[in-house]
């Protein structure tokens, strides 16, 4: 790698190659340069039994008793033990001992042996295991992944105590700057489609990948679709549960989120708290989710249709009181129920941006100004509002919040839609709904699966959930290896 | 001419393809069209399901004989490549007329009863659009928008019931109250509303499991022979049999015969949601006709579909007389009889160039 660098009298040199270090000295001076600017990173001479060493770390990686106990205290009485435990670098090597640097090890250079060693002692503060807040459940475990990487490892491996857990490393980007965790249970995934992941994975050059759901985006079969197509949980349990059916997951360092693939449109619908509950109220709750979504891109372009295009599908009485509700409207519906629906949106933008304080006045906001001030100032009528709320609760039901925010977009072109004409743009859209699901893939596999099973016994695990007892296969999207 | 066609059609796939290509816009007017035989047009749907069981079998045969091929290739290999190209290049017509023809007519009665204040231009582009990106997705997306197609219109037999109970089981007898003359003009008409199966010569070579084709499509073939025997029975026992013969939507009306208190016209939204119906028939009938375009000019080229569909829209907006389209449409329907009976002439000539064939 060439780098420009300043000299420490602080004039600008020429392009330095820091692959090539003509002695272990230069070596350490190159390090100093690389390091300007960044005060964390220490350089400390002391004298031991071998001579002058320089160590070089990381302040803001490790803890002080950390390095207290791994490097200080061994250097002044037990050099042997870091002699036996460090890893011995290349001093030529200049990038990977910056890496190092940079990944929470300590560097020790012995003067004397022109000697460079590294020592990992990382210790960085994380964040201890909490609930989870995004994806909580009534039943079953409440511990969620955390950003640090190790830690969410180990929350999975708590739940398979098996050996069979494979837990691979690549480094993905241009400079393989990005390290990402595959874990897969090797006798049961099905090894063509992890093939077909690392091959995409190596194919990225990503942008900063600062979270998984960037990640997501890049390995997506059709990136221009409004649908997620990898299933995200931040749940340990979910995890282990899609690992056990034959899924991998994805993992990188500081996310919170893990990514599982491939995974159908269905599975956007389902939670782990529907295998915690009976079969029956599961049943219940998926049908919720599940025709929920369908009820909320209808609901309101249902309206706009029947107002405008089709008076007469309602029946006298009630048509005369739709009308009735919104005789002081200037607006037409199409226009009536955009405007609605954009409140709505913005009601809920704004909820969720604010201080949990704060964000409760705009509850009130909502409920009171935006409802009821606003039929009584004849901008909408009432039984719009009850629609635009049933609308707007139903589309927070799955359980996945990149489909909930799928649902409300993909509503706004049944809206235009029905605005252009009627009840056909509706099914128009409906059509194109289906036809867009049923050409989407997720790693390759069709997304509508189990709606179009791959397997009979898929259906044991759908809509409806049958008794623990008769779901016993995987599902046929993992496409997982007989055992 | 062997090419190696990437298998993607299940035994399941091909049931639906099969079924739903024959449920398209005819079953509307299925009553109409059986009309010459009054009240004794109930069963008339099972025994078309018979003949067409009957006609899939010469077809797979000749299919089974080439294995990877479909009709196109097919006629290029017995008859040479002129005459073979010269035929493709009529069915190609052929199909194209049935697209116009299923969507014009669908879209007429949109017009008609869902948006009578709008020009239907637009909606026809809109439909066009979404027809081309179903028919790109290949066979395969085909095959499964039929199966979604299947079961989200499926609900819409139990809004029959309130026809059932308002109609009069007596219409059915007697059974056979028809003339040889009035159960030809019947046959004539009405098994034009079963077509579709014929479908299956064309995408034979994508099926994966090729020996249960005939077992599959013959199910789909009578999963569809009872739809339609529940809409002509129902139909004969809520209708006069001045009403079969004159009214030209038999199906929509039946819907109208029920009663809630919160929806008047449900046949509105049964029309519309016949639109699942009328795309799975129009895009498999263009998928062949753009497989069939690809084996005359240009075989890489995405270009077919676009000059297929670009002409179908051409030949809708066109201001052609009613009647003139009405003629086109049947003698193109009468073309069809033939199609049906084309295997059996190409299964004869295969005989004969048996040796030829395969040298």
């Amino acid at each position: 790698m060439k780098i420009i660098i300043r000299t420490l009298s602080g004039k600008w040199r020429k392009k330095i190659n820091t692959d090539k270090s003509p002695n272990p000295e230069y070596t350490l001076q190159l390090l100093q340069l690389l390091s300007d600017n960044s005060y964390d990173i220490v350089f400390q001479k002391k004298l031991t039994s071998e001579g002058i060493v320089t160590i070089i770390f990381s302040s803001s990686l490790i803890e002080k008793m950390t390095l207290q106990a791994v490097v200080l205290a061994p250097l002044s009485h037990s050099l042997h033990q870091i002699h036996q435990i460090a890893e011995r670098m290349q001093y030529n090597q200049i990038s990977e001992i910056e890496n190092k640097i940079n990944a929470g090890y300590t560097i020790l250079y012995f003067h004397e042996t022109k000697q460079y060693l590294a020592l990992d002692t990382y210790s960085a503060p994380i964040r201890a295991i909490t609930n989870t807040e995004i994806e909580s459940t009534v039943i079953g475990p409440q511990d969620a992944f955390t950003e640090s990487l190790e830690t969410n490892i180990s929350l999975i491996r708590r739940r398979i105590h098996n050996h069979y857990l494979k837990n691979e490393s690549i480094y993905i980007g241009n400079n393989k700057q990005y390290q990402v965790s595959i874990m897969y249970v090797d006798n049961i995934v099905n090894k063509k489609l992890l093939k077909k992941l690392k091959k995409r994975l190596q194919h990225i050059n990503p942008p900063p990948l600062l979270d998984t759901a960037v990640l997501k985006q890049l390995i997506e079969d059709n990136p221009f679709s409004p649908f997620p197509q990898y299933y995200m949980s931040v749940r340990p349990d979910t995890i282990a549960h899609y690992l056990l059916d034959g899924r991998m997951a994805l993992l990188i360092n500081n996310s919170q989120t893990v990514i599982i693939c491939p995974t159908s449109f269905f599975e956007m619908f389902t939670s782990i708290e529907d295998y915690y509950n009976r079969w029956t109220t599961a049943t219940l709750l998926r049908s919720l989710r599940f025709f929920g979504f369908f009820i909320t891109i209808m609901i309101t372009p249902m309206y706009i249709s029947t107002l405008t295009f089709h008076p007469e599908i309602l029946p006298y009485e009630l048509l005369l009181n739709l009308q009735e509700s919104r005789s002081k409207v200037p607006f037409p519906p199409l226009i009536e129920v955009l405007f609605i629906e954009l409140i709505i949106e913005v009601l809920r933008e704004a909820g969720s941006r604010m201080p949990a304080k704060v964000g409760q006045t705009i509850g009130i906001v909502g409920g009171i100004v935006i409802g009821t001030a606003a039929v009584e100032a004849g901008l909408i009528s009432n039984i719009l509002i009850v629609l635009v709320a049933t609308s707007a609760l139903l589309s927070f039901l799955p359980p996945i919040f990149l489909m909930s925010n799928t649902s409300r977009l993909v509503r706004y072109f049944f809206i235009i839609a029905a605005g252009l004409f009627g009840l056909f743009g509706q099914m128009l859209a409906f059509a194109w709904l289906i036809t867009h699901l049923l050409r989407i893939r997720s790693l390759g596999e069709p997304y509508m699966v189990p709606l179009i099973p791959r397997k009979w016994t898929d259906l044991l695990n759908s809509v409806v959930r049958f008794p623990m007892a008769y779901l016993k296969n995987r599902m046929g999207i993992s496409k997982s290896q007989k055992s | 001419m062997r090419l190696t066609q990437k298998k993607v059609l299940t035994k399941v796939h091909v049931l639906f393809l099969v079924q739903s290509c024959l449920i398209g816009t005819g079953i509307l007017q299925i009553p109409q069209k059986l009309s010459a035989m009054g009240y004794s047009q109930a069963f008339m749907p099972l025994f078309f399901a018979l003949i067409a069981t009957i006609n899939l079998w010469p077809m797979l045969w000749l299919n089974s004989k080439f294995p990877n091929n479909n009709l196109f290739q097919i006629n290029e290999i017995l008859l040479g490549k002129t005459i073979g190209k010269f035929i493709n290049f009529l069915l190609i017509i052929l199909f194209t007329i049935v697209c116009i023809d299923a969507i014009s007519s669908y879209m007429l009665l949109i017009q008609s009863t869902a948006l009578p204040e709008q020009t239907i231009t637009f909606p026809i582009i809109c439909f066009l659009a979404l027809l081309i990106y179903l028919v790109r997705g290949g066979i395969f997306t085909i095959a499964r928008f039929s199966i979604m197609a299947f079961f989200i219109t499926l609900p819409m037999v139990l809004l029959t019931k309130w026809a059932i109970q308002k109609g009069e089981f007596s219409h059915f007898f007697p059974l056979f109250n028809f003339t040889l003359q009035e159960f030809y003009e019947a046959s004539k008409n009405g098994y034009l509303s079963f077509l579709g199966y014929e479908l299956i010569l064309f995408y034979y070579p994508y099926i994966i499991q090729q020996k249960s084709a005939f077992k599959y499509a013959t199910i789909g073939i009578w999963i569809s022979g009872v739809l339609m025997l529940i809409t002509t029975g129902v139909s004969v026992m809520y209708f006069s049999e001045w009403q079969l013969s004159n009214i030209e939507y038999a199906v929509l009306n039946i819907f109208k015969a029920g009663e809630y208190s919160f929806i008047e016209r449900i046949d509105i939204i049964g029309m519309t949601l016949w639109i699942f119906l009328v795309y799975s028939t129009v895009a498999l009938y263009l998928w062949a006709a753009n497989e069939g375009f690809k084996t005359l000019i240009l075989p890489k080229s995405q270009i077919h579909l676009y000059i297929l569909v670009i002409s179908i829209f051409i030949m809708l907006i066109l201001p052609i007389s009613k009647y003139l389209k009405m003629k086109i449409f049947t003698i193109n329907n009468y073309i069809f009889y033939l199609l049906l009976l084309w295997p059996i002439f190409l299964i004869l000539i295969y005989l004969f160039r048996k040796k030829q064939v395969h040298q």
